[in-house]
């Protein structure tokens, strides 16, 4: 019984707003760049591909726990001084599906016409000044410290080696299935000259072979640890006709909760994600259903985390995924899901989200490297422990 | 609520924070301590100024049996902090307790080896002292578990 949480009520949006403009930097190992610096050449970026004006940019949305770039970044790097409607409830992870729910609002109430999302991370630069590298904001919690850390439960890679072994458990999932994920990013990431991991091929037996961190988890389940960033436009969907790309369509958005609050170790659905509460909204919202999903982008730090998500979706019943990602399914040419093509917080970049959004939009302008035939609706889904949110994109009809 | 990592002792538990001093002082004693919500009779795991069921705002620290089950576990073998490089690898756990198995206790899983770990099977609380290279001269009494002894 689905009732240990809930979905947001969220207001019918489809078709109001579109994505105009898209910008991302390099994305690479430790850079010596800031955050600030990496979110500043993103907005650009996403401004100049919108074919506007920073003046254009009347809004602009940021994570407020990493609020590196933010409006009066934005003023500083740009010049300008104009009104901006802001918002720091954007950036990444979750909010990356959900900014542009946000923008929606002060578009319709005509406060702004142009609002940028942006994330931008410089951990792989940072990650030897930090505790347990981005264990650290964790370990600054008093409960975790007191309650996990002293334990040695910490920080992430033991969490989620914890759910998978529950996931392993509760439905038989194998290390060749939670492997299958990891091999399809990092196919995914070898056809994308931008991705960190690109030119590194992975094979099974590589995956089986790559160290144990906290077995069950590999190396291999895990995320990289990157610096980069990107943003993106959200303008209304008539707005965005004039621009200079087609619109990606903002069709649907979904957010979900668990009610256990926030720590990985007492949420009572332990193998399954807030995605069971947000993307039937989303999907009712864009009027499809998972299997017209041409494209899924999920935020995958480590490998259960998609498969628990690809489940939690209904893209395969609760606790199948192991079996259903198994041989072509995730490929972007041909698979019944094609799945993180651009490579994901595997084998891509740790940039929490963003550039799963920016994926979307590349797959439905058709100009992604790893590219989907005929696609029409793309997915990001977006998971931030307690909570999912999903995003349904797709072109202008 | 949250704290700069600065304190001196970490990684062993501040056993003076408020929220969770209780537990630490039951562990000194050889009691399993968890809130209890007065209002409702839940246990509220973790510590919460506020009972999530019933919103009441009044706990009593209350004994359980420390009996359990093993609801999962992961084998560390990579140290992520220097306090941990000694250690590894060893068995960090979720264990769910008797009286409420929706409470997960994260602890040691002692005096066996990881492979013959089996799913759910049940274990008992034990009392030992943690302690780390890395803090000199700083132990705290901990609860750890143990497969129980068949009967």
């Amino acid at each position: 019984v689905n009732d240990w949480g809930n979905a947001s009520e969220l207001r019918d949006i489809h078709g109001e707003v579109a994505i105009a403009g898209i910008g991302e930097t390099e994305y690479t190992k430790a850079s010596g760049r800031t955050a600030r610096e990496i979110g500043a050449e993103a907005v650009e970026r996403a401004i100049a591909d919108a074919g506007l004006e920073p003046a254009d940019i009347d809004g602009i949305t940021w994570s407020g726990a990493f609020a590196d770039f933010d409006a009066a970044a934005f003023h500083e790097h740009f010049g300008t001084s104009h009104d901006l409607w802001t918002s720091p409830w954007g950036g990444g992870m979750a909010w990356a599906a959900t900014a542009p729910y946000l923008a929606a609002q002060p578009i319709r109430e005509k406060q702004a016409r142009h609002v940028v999302n942006v994330f931008p991370v410089a951990w792989a630069t940072q990650r030897s000044s930090m505790t347990g590298g981005p264990g650290e904001v964790h370990a600054a919690q008093s409960l975790k410290q007191n309650l996990e850390v002293p334990f040695g439960w910490f920080p992430q890679p033991v969490y989620f080696a914890t759910i998978m072994r529950r996931h392993m458990i509760e439905f038989g999932t194998t290390p060749e299935q939670f492997g299958a994920v990891a091999l399809a990013c990092r196919r995914h990431a070898n056809l994308h000259a931008g991705a960190v991991m690109h030119g590194r091929p992975m094979s099974l037996d590589d995956y089986l072979s790559s160290p144990i961190l906290a077995d069950p988890l590999r190396l291999f389940d895990s995320c990289l640890i990157s610096d980069g960033g990107a943003a993106y436009v959200t303008t209304s969907l008539e707005r965005a006709r004039d621009l200079l790309h087609p619109p990606v369509v903002v069709a649907g958005v979904g957010e979900g909760f668990s009610a256990s609050g926030t720590h990985w170790a007492q949420q009572a659905a332990f193998t399954s994600t807030p995605q069971v509460f947000s993307a039937p909204g989303a999907f009712a919202m864009a009027g499809i259903e998972p299997g017209d999903v041409d494209v899924l982008t999920v935020y995958d730090p480590f490998t259960v985390v998609s498969l628990m998500q690809i489940e939690d979706m209904g893209f395969c019943p609760k606790g199948d995924a192991g079996a259903f990602v198994e041989g072509t399914t995730l490929h972007h040419d041909g698979g019944r899901l094609p799945f993180n093509t651009h490579g994901g917080l595997l084998s891509h970049a740790y940039v929490l989200g963003i550039a799963h959004v920016v994926e979307c939009v590349k797959q439905l302008r058709g100009t992604a490297p790893a590219q989907v035939p005929n696609c029409e609706v793309a997915v990001y889904g977006g998971y931030t422990g307690h909570m999912a949110s999903t995003l349904v994109l797709t072109k202008d009809r | 609520v949250n704290v700069a990592i600065k304190r001196g002792t970490f990684p062993l538990p501040d056993v003076e924070d408020p929220l969770t001093a209780p537990f630490f002082a039951g562990a000194a004693r050889g009691e399993l301590l968890l809130p209890r919500c007065d209002a409702c009779g839940r246990y509220v795991w973790y510590p919460a100024e506020q009972c999530p069921t019933c919103a009441g705002t009044s706990f009593t620290w209350t004994a359980v049996s420390g009996r359990g089950s093993l609801f999962s576990w992961a084998v560390v073998q990579r140290a992520f902090l220097p306090a941990f490089a000694d250690q590894v690898p060893f068995v960090t756990a979720l264990i769910a307790i008797d009286e409420d198995p929706a409470v997960r206790i994260v602890s040691y899983v002692v005096d066996v080896a990881a492979d013959a770990l089996v799913a759910d099977m049940p274990v008992t609380v034990s009392f030992r002292p943690l302690a780390f290279p890395t803090v000199p001269d700083h132990s705290v009494i901990v609860p750890m578990f143990f497969p129980s002894l068949s009967s």
